[in-house]
């Protein structure tokens, strides 16, 4: 039961697929329903794109260790992300790596990493 | 004048009687204090978490009590359970596709009564003389139990998230009865009348685990009272969060209707 879950549901993301990338923090929002991270990163081609990271929200993540203030605009970090099915630069957060190396998740609901960070 | 001077000096010497006497009155009212406040909680007071919860971060608990019953479907009248029936299996399908519909929850509109109740976040009890407050830490939900009042008529409560609740003990039971749920509010996705009412029986199955017996009561879509439990566990410590649905970037997908995230 989704619902007995989160907010909304986790299906538009895709259920099994997940893809790890490194990216610059364009923007930290530490609000309800969720928390959201905007990342910039290189796709294949060497273009930036911009990635809107889905996290829990703000109860959630601080039972897991997160702080209101441990990401900032300029750090440098890596994630492990569930993308949108449609295809669209958006993603559910299932780990982050912070510029100092610490490793958190995004809470049990968002569901575990599946594939480790690529270094 | 002399009467005022009189009287004021009267009034000074009390003053100064009252000072003398002021420790021990001090302690005397402590005591009634004390008193009142033994006859009013009953130990539901505290901060709760939902049981059995996978995602739990408290330490696992080494001998925990059985975990509730799955609560049973609807006993809906026919004419009502076959819509029900339909409308769940569309929901199935669609989330299964990846495009679950939109609902209240995912709208930022809160859950209100009963499913509040189920403890999705964290859930606070306050027991103060003649109420309990219960605050679900979701989308700063607050409830208030009135204790020892008369229910409202159905007809005269005004429609709530939350309804209208009013409580007495049984004993060790707080028996709590609830009408006047706005008509949307529909606890999975079951249709209820106007006149539907919620009774509560809560009660510590022990100092660390509440269970709360709902029975949903409407017998304009129900042939019979549904029933289930739910049960919370204590959590020491814990604070609730702040919980403002700031920037809900899902919204309705105008042509499919599902929870589309908003991209800018």
């Amino acid at each position: 039961m989704s619902s007995v879950e989160a907010h909304h549901s986790f299906a538009p993301y895709e259920p099994e697929r997940q893809i790890t990338f490194k990216g610059t923090v364009a923007d930290y929002q530490w609000t309800n329903p969720h928390v959201y991270i905007e990342l910039d990163a290189p796709d294949e081609t060497g273009e930036v794109r911009r990635w809107l990271i889905e996290c829990a929200n703000t109860s959630i993540l601080s039972r897991v260790g997160w702080t209101w203030n441990m990401v900032k605009v300029g750090d440098e970090i890596d994630v492990i992300v569930a993308p949108l099915r449609n295809g669209e630069p958006a993603a559910l957060l299932k780990s982050i790596r912070l510029a100092d190396g610490r490793v958190f998740s995004n809470g049990g609901p968002a569901g575990r990493a599946t594939i480790s960070f690529a270094d | 004048m002399t009467m005022t001077l009189r009287a004021s000096s009267a009034a000074v010497a009390a003053v100064f009687a009252a000072l003398a006497l002021g420790e021990a009155s001090h302690a005397q009212q402590s005591a009634a204090e004390a008193a009142e406040a033994d006859a009013v909680v009953r130990g539901l007071n505290g901060t709760w978490d939902r049981y059995p919860n996978r995602f739990s971060v408290m330490e696992p608990d080494t001998n925990p009590p059985p975990a509730p019953q799955p609560i049973p479907d609807p006993p809906l009248k026919a004419e009502y359970l076959a819509a029900w029936r339909a409308e769940q299996a569309r929901i199935a399908e669609l989330t299964e596709q990846g495009l679950p519909p939109a609902n209240n929850y995912s709208a930022c509109v809160p859950d209100g009564m009963p499913a509040m109740m189920q403890g999705m976040f964290p859930m606070e009890v306050l027991e103060t003389p003649g109420q309990i407050t219960i605050i679900q830490e979701a989308y700063n939900q607050v409830r208030r139990i009135y204790l020892d009042e008369t229910p409202l008529a159905p007809e005269n409560a005004e429609p709530r998230f939350a309804g209208h609740s009013v409580g007495r003990w049984e004993g060790s039971t707080l028996v709590v009865e609830t009408v006047g749920v706005k008509d949307y509010v529909e606890f999975r996705n079951v249709p209820h009348s106007a006149n539907m009412r919620i009774v509560e029986r809560l009660r510590l199955v022990d100092d660390e685990y509440m269970e709360n017996e709902v029975t949903v009561i409407d017998p304009e879509y129900m042939t019979e009272p549904w029933t289930w439990t739910w049960m919370y566990r204590r959590w020491p410590g814990y604070k609730i969060h702040e919980y403002i649905c700031e920037d809900n970037r899902y919204y309705r997908d105008p042509e499919l209707g599902y929870q589309r995230l908003r991209i800018e």
